[in-house]
């Protein structure tokens, strides 16, 4: 992928530079809005990170220029104020996720992935998901692995929903929190951990292979091999 | 210059003195007027009918019966008779109460001027020519002019008072007012100056001023309250953080000296210092916040459901039991988000701080005008010197001291029912412990 990164602080912007780079993306770094926007205009990045507060041209002011001309890269909005509505106005404004400082490295290369390849808005006739050897129907609220029929309490179903829509990429704890939970807080108890391992053994009882993938110090992933 | 006026109280009430007293002023020209014309149509009214009196008595018996007629009047008079004049063809007077200072002529005369004795006078006549002279009878002005003078002293006095009441009220509403205003004005100086306790006296009397008094320092207890909040946060977080931040420290120091445990541990620190920060932004965000948030409709039956649901695997794990009591359809505006992490605190409260085994109960009550929402558990509780200040920050019970946590969690909890118009309070039984949160319907 190749990522624009606007970003202020010399040491994030290094760090991130520096991280996505090793992952094997192209990365394009801007100190300032001004420059960040015309970079980003400039087009050919699949996907943009940028701080809220920016010197010159201020996160939000850049997103919405950046719309504004017709521009759809997907961006990831950094920020050190995590507050409700900032969270809300930063999306109002045509970011597309939006990113607490500090966040943990995987966190942002999840959401990278996540955004990069959003998927295509489904038409309401796709109630089957189907990944692998499990098929879940969310009109009928139902699972079946193998045509094994797997019962699961409600939370347990929305889980496993909200990983099958997103097939071989990384959910992050956040990101499950907010799209499961609909929780904007970080809960100190484990209830993704706590859940997912109860979904997990509900999926694999009675067959070897593991149906959902722990990727270390990341989130969870089901790969449907 | 009037725009001005009328944004001084004196100024106000002495416009409305000058509008009194133009109107005082017009309704007395109009009545002088209207009394003043009535009279002298009565006046010419009477000798009219007198005229046609002697008229008559000239028709019948010629001159010397009008002039007969006119002596029998005068031996008969009193202070309204009316005063006559009978001459004849020549001028010469045939019979007079009264010497005319000008020849008659026909008609009404409005200032017939004669002579009466040794006073002059002035009369309403009407002179009506005769078969052979010239009859004029009159009628006195004087009792008309009186009238007119008593009228118009009347009302100039009227006026007179009408000015003198308006400018005197205007002076005396103005100097209460200011002197009213002087109170506020000298509290607000004695707070500028740094005094924050002083307050607007009042009076009791519930009139505007009162009110006035009344609410200004309903907001400055607000502002004192708010100060004194802020001043207290920024104690505890510098007292709460140098703790954590000490540790820190001496964890990196280690890892210095080649301890590779205490790169982990440091890490684990500044977490935890994270967390802290993020906790108290989101106390003050809600604080700051919350009121002014647009707030929708939530089904909290089905809030308080999943909770629930989402705990309850943790419950079961760590030997705790978790019951519901939760009736159907109870809805509140609010934020879900919010309430979420309210009740998701409470649930690790329960989870951090009671001993496996603990039973706790969720549970939703309907009242008339609020919903309210209990956790409450069986476990030890709290004693009651640590449970008066258990929502302030940072507060925690000492128990507790060694056990996970910052003493935020009910700050926050108490923060987000404020901000939904409500309040969150330790709720008290025999045999359990727990919190409850308030929300108005």
């Amino acid at each position: 992928m190749r990522i624009l990164i606007v970003e202020d602080d010399a040491d994030t912007r290094a760090f991130v530079a520096q991280g996505l780079g090793q992952a094997g993306h192209q990365v394009a770094v801007s100190e300032d809005g001004r420059d960040g926007l015309f970079q980003a205009t400039g087009g050919g990045f699949d996907a943009i990170v940028v701080d809220r507060m920016l010197p010159g041209l201020d996160g939000l002011a850049l997103v919405k220029a950046l719309r504004a001309a017709g521009n759809v890269t997907p961006v990831l909005m950094l920020t050190a104020v995590g507050g409700i509505a900032d969270r809300v106005e930063g999306l109002e404004g045509g970011a597309d996720d939006y990113l607490v400082k500090p966040f943990a490295f995987s966190e942002l290369v999840a959401r990278l992935n996540a955004l990069s390849r959003r998927p295509a808005p489904r038409g309401d006739d796709t109630h089957l998901l189907r990944v692998g050897d499990i098929i879940l129907d969310l009109h009928r609220r139902t699972v079946e692995r193998d045509s094994r029929r797997v019962t699961l309490q409600p939370r347990e179903f929305a889980l496993l929903a909200e990983l099958m829509r997103n097939p071989r990429r990384v959910m992050t704890r956040t990101m499950l929190l907010e799209r499961v939970w609909d929780f904007d807080f970080d809960p100190k108890t484990n209830i993704v951990e706590t859940h997912l391992s109860r979904l997990r053994s509900k999926l694999n009882a009675g067959f070897d292979a593991d149906a959902i993938e722990t990727v270390r110090g990341a989130g969870y992933m089901i790969r449907g091999e | 210059m009037l725009a001005r006026l009328w944004r001084s109280t004196f100024g106000i009430v002495v416009l409305v003195a000058l509008a009194f007293s133009a109107a005082t002023l017009a309704i007395g020209t109009i009545a002088y007027e209207v009394t003043h014309e009535a009279l002298e149509e009565q006046l010419d009214h009477r000798v009219a009918v007198e005229t046609r009196a002697l008229v008559a008595e000239a028709r019948e018996g010629g001159l010397a019966a009008v002039s007969e007629a006119i002596r029998l009047r005068e031996n008969a008079r009193n202070e309204a008779s009316l005063d006559y004049l009978l001459i004849d063809r020549a001028g010469r007077t045939i019979a007079a109460t009264i010497i005319p200072l000008a020849a008659p002529t026909p008609g009404y005369q409005e200032h017939f001027g004669f002579r009466r004795g040794d006073a002059t006078g002035v009369g309403q006549a009407l002179v009506t020519p005769l078969r052979g002279g010239m009859l004029v009878v009159v009628a006195d002005r004087r009792d008309l002019a009186a009238i007119d003078r008593t009228l118009a002293s009347l009302f100039a006095t009227a006026l007179a008072a009408m000015l003198a009441l308006g400018i005197g009220a205007a002076v005396l509403v103005g100097w209460l007012t200011r002197r009213r205003l002087s109170r506020i004005d000298a509290t607000a100086q004695a707070i500028i100056a740094g005094d924050l306790t002083q307050r607007v006296p009042r009076d009791g009397s519930d009139s505007e001023f009162d009110r006035l008094a009344a609410t200004l320092n309903r907001m400055l207890d607000r502002i004192a309250a708010l100060m004194d909040n802020l001043r207290q946060v920024s104690t505890d977080v510098a007292h709460d953080l140098r703790t954590p931040l000490t540790r820190l420290c001496n964890q990196l120091d280690r890892a210095a000296d080649g301890d590779p445990g205490a790169i982990e541990a440091a890490r684990r620190q500044a977490d935890d210092l994270l967390e802290i920060f993020a906790a108290l932004l989101r106390i003050a965000e809600v604080e700051g916040l919350a009121e002014r948030r647009a707030l929708g409709s939530i089904d909290l039956s089905a809030l308080l459901e999943d909770m629930a649901e989402t705990y309850r695997p943790d419950f079961e794990a760590s030997g705790h039991l978790l019951s519901t009591d939760i009736p159907a359809n109870l809805h509140v505006e609010g934020d879900r988000r919010l309430l979420a992490q309210a009740l998701s605190n409470l649930l690790e409260n329960v989870l951090r701080h009671t001993p496996p085994g603990t039973t706790a109960t969720l549970a939703a009550t309907a009242t008339q005008d609020a919903i309210e929402m209990t956790l409450e558990d069986n476990g030890p509780g709290v004693p009651p010197a640590d449970a008066r200040r258990l929502f302030q920050r940072f507060a925690r019970a000492e128990a507790s001291r060694t056990t996970n946590g910052h003493g935020l969690g009910l700050a926050l909890v108490r923060a987000i029912s404020f901000g939904h118009g409500g309040d969150a309070h330790l709720s008290r039984s025999e045999r359990a412990f727990g919190v409850t949160i308030r929300l108005p319907k």
